[in-house]
């Protein structure tokens, strides 16, 4: 079955395009990175899932419902954690984690949920006194009250330090696992990759690309680059380079060629060097890493 | 149902109000005050004996300042204040519907402003019943219950008001000018309403229909409608009321003006956000 279903979904502010025709399928039980830099669009995509904004064109599917036509039953199913909220300052942890139960009419004890996120000890403190991090894991709480059959969470690990951001990917496995679909944006790959079965790469309103990791991975590692230092940098060598089968693009700065190439293709670059009679003094070779891909895609730094 | 959950959680949030709690303390020494003062001097306040009526009357004008301002305290923020801060996404990401958010503003927040009132006027009462003698606790019990009455209708309004905006400060200047409008500058206007009817000219008697001009501010409905809920003051009311013959020339228009103020903004203000892109 399909969790999310999203079909040509455009949606405009005025002059700014904040998503171009959208299509996008999740699946039930599965993992999936919603990736972009911030300003992608993968907020606006969110608030169309819950309604919370209406597309201007296109078809949106949340759990086989129209997303805005059933959206109350949507968001009865969904745990969400928003982008961008506030919690209630005046209101306790516990008080907050209680309005969730109460608004799903679910019977669950609020102290196992925050125990579960280890906000247990601040339940009885006022919200507004709690840290970023401390209102994500308390948005967290409220997100997993029922047990929803989706969880929606978009950017969790924002002010999280790294030792939350990874008790947050083991309450995103332990819902898979329990049989949740879970749709996680971020804009830092490193927070997805160790924990999405598939990720969407967003950039300016348009998926640019749909993959597993590994796909992604196949589609990076394709590609090397090879940097040789050479006693001289001849015309005739740089041509002779250019000719080698599996080779993409030579440039030259002084006496040190780079060299964008097919992994294979490495031994013959510097075979033909030497070939031609110059000498090969130092050379160096890196992997294109999937952070690398991801820069390309969306133009940013992925860490 | 949901709107409970919204209720209740609403009322533990703005019951929490320092604001709130400042303005109501003022408003409980005013309303003692005044209830001491007419106590003490019924041949000047009371115009001879003193009774549940006379004080419940003295005091609807005290009530109507007081639940004015203090629905637009407790209430402008309501919805708008949720959408600039982003936390009506935490409110929206529950299974809400709009229109349950804002019915359950409208009770939580009406239930806050319950509070000050019900403390005030009960002590006040209680006060007043042990040193007038006859007190007539019901016509005063229904006065209470009217300021209720107008305290819902007033929080009405302004929830009304506060889900038109994701703006607070666009919030507050639309609830501060419908007081402004209605409750302080209104027989200003009904006069220049009146001047502009007669051909720019004054009018030399009151028109029938000026009447129903002057009902329309909230506080001055609830002042009419106690006259047709009070049993002992229905026959002042009809007197006062009822002076020429028209079908809305009764003190129980009031309580049409007041169905109004509870109905129309609201259905506008959820109207509004309904549509909205939060």
């Amino acid at each position: 079955m399909t969790a999310i279903d999203l079909d040509g979904v455009t949606k405009r502010y005025g002059d700014v395009l904040a998503l171009n025709d959208l299509d996008l399928m999740i699946d039930e039980g599965e993992i999936f990175g919603f990736l972009g830099p911030n300003g992608a669009g993968k907020s606006t995509t969110i608030n169309i899932l819950l309604d919370f904004v209406r597309p201007t064109a296109g078809s949106v599917e949340v759990l086989g419902m129209e997303a805005r036509t059933h959206s109350k039953e949507i968001r009865a199913r969904t745990g969400v954690l928003p982008e961008g909220f506030e919690v209630y300052e005046r209101l306790t942890g516990r008080q907050h984690v209680q309005f969730a139960i109460e608004s799903k009419g679910v019977s669950q004890d609020p102290d196992a949920l925050l125990q579960r996120v280890d906000l247990l000890d601040a339940a009885d403190r006022k919200a507004g006194g709690y840290s970023k991090g401390m209102q994500q894991r308390l948005t967290m709480a409220m997100a997993l009250v029922g047990d929803p059959e989706l969880l929606i969470l978009d950017e969790p690990t924002t002010g999280l330090d790294p030792r939350g951001a990874r008790e947050v990917r083991d309450i995103v496995r332990q819902e898979r696992d329990r049989g949740a679909t879970v749709f996680f944006s971020s804009h830092i790959l490193g927070q997805v990759q160790a924990v999405c079965d598939r990720v969407g790469i967003l950039r300016e309103g348009e998926l640019v690309a749909v993959d597993t990791i590994e796909g992604l991975r196949d589609a990076a590692g394709d590609g090397s680059k090879l940097t040789v230092s050479v006693d001289v940098a001849t015309d005739e060598a740089v041509e002779a380079v250019r000719n080698v089968d599996g080779v993409q693009e030579v440039t030259v700065r002084d006496s040190t060629l780079s060299v964008a190439c097919e992994e294979g293709a490495k031994t013959r670059v510097i075979s033909t060097i030497e070939d031609v009679g110059v000498t090969v003094e130092d050379f160096s070779t890196e992997e294109t890493s999937l952070e690398d891909l991801f820069m390309a895609y969306t133009g940013e730094e992925g860490r | 149902m949901s709107w409970v959950a919204v209720a209740k959680k609403d009322f533990q949030d703005a019951v929490r109000s320092k604001a709130l709690w400042g303005v109501s303390a003022i408003f409980l020494l005013f309303a003692l005050g005044t209830t001491y003062a007419y106590v003490q001097f019924p041949d000047v306040l009371a115009g001879g004996e003193g009774s549940g009526l006379g004080l419940a009357l003295y005091l609807s004008s005290v009530a109507g300042l007081f639940v004015s301002l203090t629905a637009i305290l407790v209430a402008y923020k309501s919805l708008a204040g949720e959408r600039e801060s982003g936390s009506i996404k935490l409110l929206l990401g529950l299974p809400h519907t709009r229109t349950d958010v804002v019915l359950g503003k409208v009770i939580g927040r009406s239930g806050v402003l319950t509070v000050p009132v019900l403390v005030a006027f009960l002590l006040a009462g209680v006060y007043a019943a042990t040193s007038l003698d006859p007190f007539g606790v019901a016509d005063y019990l229904i006065f209470v219950l009217m300021t209720l009455v107008l305290v819902v209708a007033y929080v009405c309004v302004v929830v009304g008001i506060s889900a038109t905006t994701g703006s607070t400060s666009r919030a507050s200047a639309l609830a501060i000018g419908f007081f402004l409008l209605f409750e302080l500058i209104w027989s200003a206007v009904t006069f220049g309403i009146a001047y502009v009817a007669n051909g720019f000219a004054l009018p030399t008697t009151t028109p029938d229909w000026m009447f129903v001009v002057n009902q329309i501010p909230p506080s001055s409905a609830y002042g009419t409608s106690l006259f047709a809920v009070i049993p002992d003051a229905m026959e002042t009311g009809n007197a006062a009321f009822s002076q020429f013959d028209a079908f809305y020339a009764t003190p129980w228009f009031g309580v049409v003006v007041l169905a109004f103020w509870i109905v129309v903004p609201l259905a506008l203000g959820v109207q509004r956000f309904k549509h909205a892109d939060l």
